[in-house]
């Protein structure tokens, strides 16, 4: 209808057949829809303490945090109907934000999304089956869960980050000195610049790329199923490699100095050695993918 | 005082009400009793630093669920609707996050991930058990003596996994009897995709997530596919502890989706 010129609209309604009643009951008909799914944006702030905990919950929706003042936690939540509600309560030093659904919301009526500023040493917890998972420059331990949610991570240090999503792809970017564990039954797993004292990767069919240096000291364990793996590192890299496939291929491109190791060793499919001061254990696992360790 | 005395007094006297009247006998049966002298001093040890313990640094709620998962798997507590004047241990959450029918998704997880652990931490078939397995093939009236040994091993484990056995019985066939009643029984076992769990999943998931059906479907399809594989080769492969290792990751791979359906469809 949009797309008609006026003076066809215009011609049509003047025909004989269209009653002006007609014309008011779609008009009428149109400023309900809309107003059905009027987006809303609301606002909440709450005062916090030092190590605030902040959870955040939706069925469907993007949530986006980043820091900002130290005391202050800034919400933003857009609404995209009046089918679904915000319900956000504080206790003390804890936060909790949960959009819940009303008679008759769905996946789209349902739907909010959530932009957040923290301080930057809060806990946080995010949870949203469908949407957008992001958060950046923070330094508390952030958890995220999602189903089909897209996952980014960047840029946290000392801080804990566990995420795990059934197919929603996970990339975390610049971490450094906390507890990494990231899970998938069928996502990707993009690693760069990440580095701790544990990094733990697994994904079934998903594969895992590994972009960075492997730390010094650190525990690192990438697992598939079915999935490739592939760590793309330095070529003065320390670390003590570990991989094996059962029914897949290995390969890497690094003189590995051998060692004893409790895995069978089986041409093609498993190497171990060190490289290095060996400053980090590196266990590349997989059932029947690939696993490549490419020098940079 | 007597020990037991002691056990029944400490609570009040940690909680700093000490009574002067057995004050005294407390603390001379402490000096001459070191069990007692130990429970009190982890007691108290424990006491302090829980008080130590600010808000914040209480676990994530999902960790609370789990721990219900587990419980609820052994039986220790039940669901609330079924006994409305007992606690529940799952803390009140801004929403409900126990559907009253999709509960039984949490404990059917944790099976899922004991019926993982239990085939890895299993050794392989030792070779008497091997060697048992054509006999019993053969004459399919001995098979049932050969079986029987499996039950007690079953019953002998942890609750969860005795529930793990129920929900996959498939999946623990790398004990020696199982491995052995296998061998014997017509080929009747019941791979994980048509477990009655998965089946009940799919129409909850249909119920209350309609929109996600498809994709949970075939996400189940995928993991119980990679059970399956491994298992398969698990049992071409008795000795591959990773190979066993990739059958507790596959099981815990399904415990995840059913965690994340249960966490999707609350």
């Amino acid at each position: 209808m949009a797309s008609l010129p006026r003076a066809s609209v215009r011609a049509r309604i003047h025909q004989p057949g269209i009653q002006h009643t007609t014309v008011v009951t779609l008009l009428l008909a149109t400023y309900l829809s809309s107003a059905a799914f009027a987006q809303t944006r609301k606002n909440y702030t709450f005062t916090v303490g030092p190590h605030a905990n902040i959870s955040v919950d939706t069925q469907v929706g993007g949530i986006s945090v980043r820091p900002g003042a130290s005391d202050q936690v800034l919400v933003t939540a857009i609404l995209k109907s009046d089918n679904v509600e915000v319900d956000q309560q504080q206790m003390g030093n804890r936060i909790e934000i949960a959009s819940h659904w009303l008679p008759g919301a769905d996946d789209k009526t349902g739907q909010v999304d959530y932009e957040l500023q923290i301080p930057p040493d809060a806990t946080l917890n995010l949870r949203s089956p469908l949407g957008a998972l992001s958060a950046e420059r923070l330094q508390g331990d952030v958890t995220m869960e999602g189903a089909d949610a897209v996952v980014n991570v960047r840029s946290i240090d000392n801080g804990h980050v566990h995420v795990r999503t059934m197919r929603g792809p996970i990339t975390v970017t610049d971490v450094s000195n906390g507890h990494i564990e990231l899970s998938s039954i069928s996502g990707d797993i993009h690693l760069k610049s990440v580095s701790g004292p544990l990094v733990q990767a697994s994904s079934g069919s998903g594969k895992i790329f590994y972009d960075g240096d492997f730390g010094s000291g650190g525990e690192y364990k990438f697992t598939t199923h079915k999935g490739d793996i592939e760590a793309l590192v330095p070529a003065d890299v320390s670390a003590d490699f570990r991989a094996h496939s059962v029914l897949g291929r290995v390969h890497h491109d690094f003189p590995l100095q051998a060692r004893h190791t409790r895995f069978s060793t089986e041409a093609g499919r498993s190497f171990f050695g060190t490289t290095g001061k060996a400053a980090s254990e590196v266990e590349l696992r997989s059932f029947s993918g690939r696993i490549r360790l490419k020098r940079r | 005082m007597k020990c037991s005395d002691v056990e029944r007094v400490l609570p009040e006297l940690l909680d700093g009400a000490p009574d002067g009247a057995y004050q005294t006998e407390f603390e001379n049966h402490l000096k001459s009793c070191p069990a007692c002298s130990d429970l009190v001093s982890d007691m108290a040890l424990i006491s302090g630093e829980s008080r130590q313990l600010a808000a914040t640094d209480e676990p994530p709620a999902r960790v609370w669920v789990r721990i219900a998962a587990e419980l609820r798997a052994e039986g220790l507590i039940r669901e609330p609707g079924s006994q409305p004047a007992r606690p529940t241990l799952v803390p009140a959450s801004t929403r409900p996050r126990w559907a009253p029918s999709a509960w039984w998704l949490a404990p059917v997880a944790a099976a899922l991930f004991a019926a993982g652990s239990y085939v890895v931490s299993h050794k392989p078939a030792p070779q008497v058990a091997q060697q048992q397995a054509p006999a019993a093939s053969q004459t399919p009236a001995t098979s049932a003596p050969s079986v029987a040994p499996a039950i007690p091993e079953v019953a002998n484990a942890s609750p969860v996994a005795r529930a793990a056995a129920k929900v996959a019985p498939a999946s623990v066939p790398a004990s020696p009897p199982l491995q052995v009643a296998r061998k014997s029984a017509p080929p009747t076992v019941v791979g994980p995709a048509s477990s009655a769990d998965d089946q009940q999943f799919l129409r909850e998931v249909s119920t209350r997530a309609p929109s996600m059906r498809a994709t949970y479907e075939s996400q189940l399809q995928a993991v119980n596919s990679d059970i399956r594989e491994t298992q398969e080769y698990v049992d071409r492969n008795p000795g591959d502890a990773d190979a066993r290792q990739h059958l507790m990751d596959a099981y815990e791979q399904k415990a995840l989706l059913y965690q994340i359906a249960l966490d999707h469809i609350q």
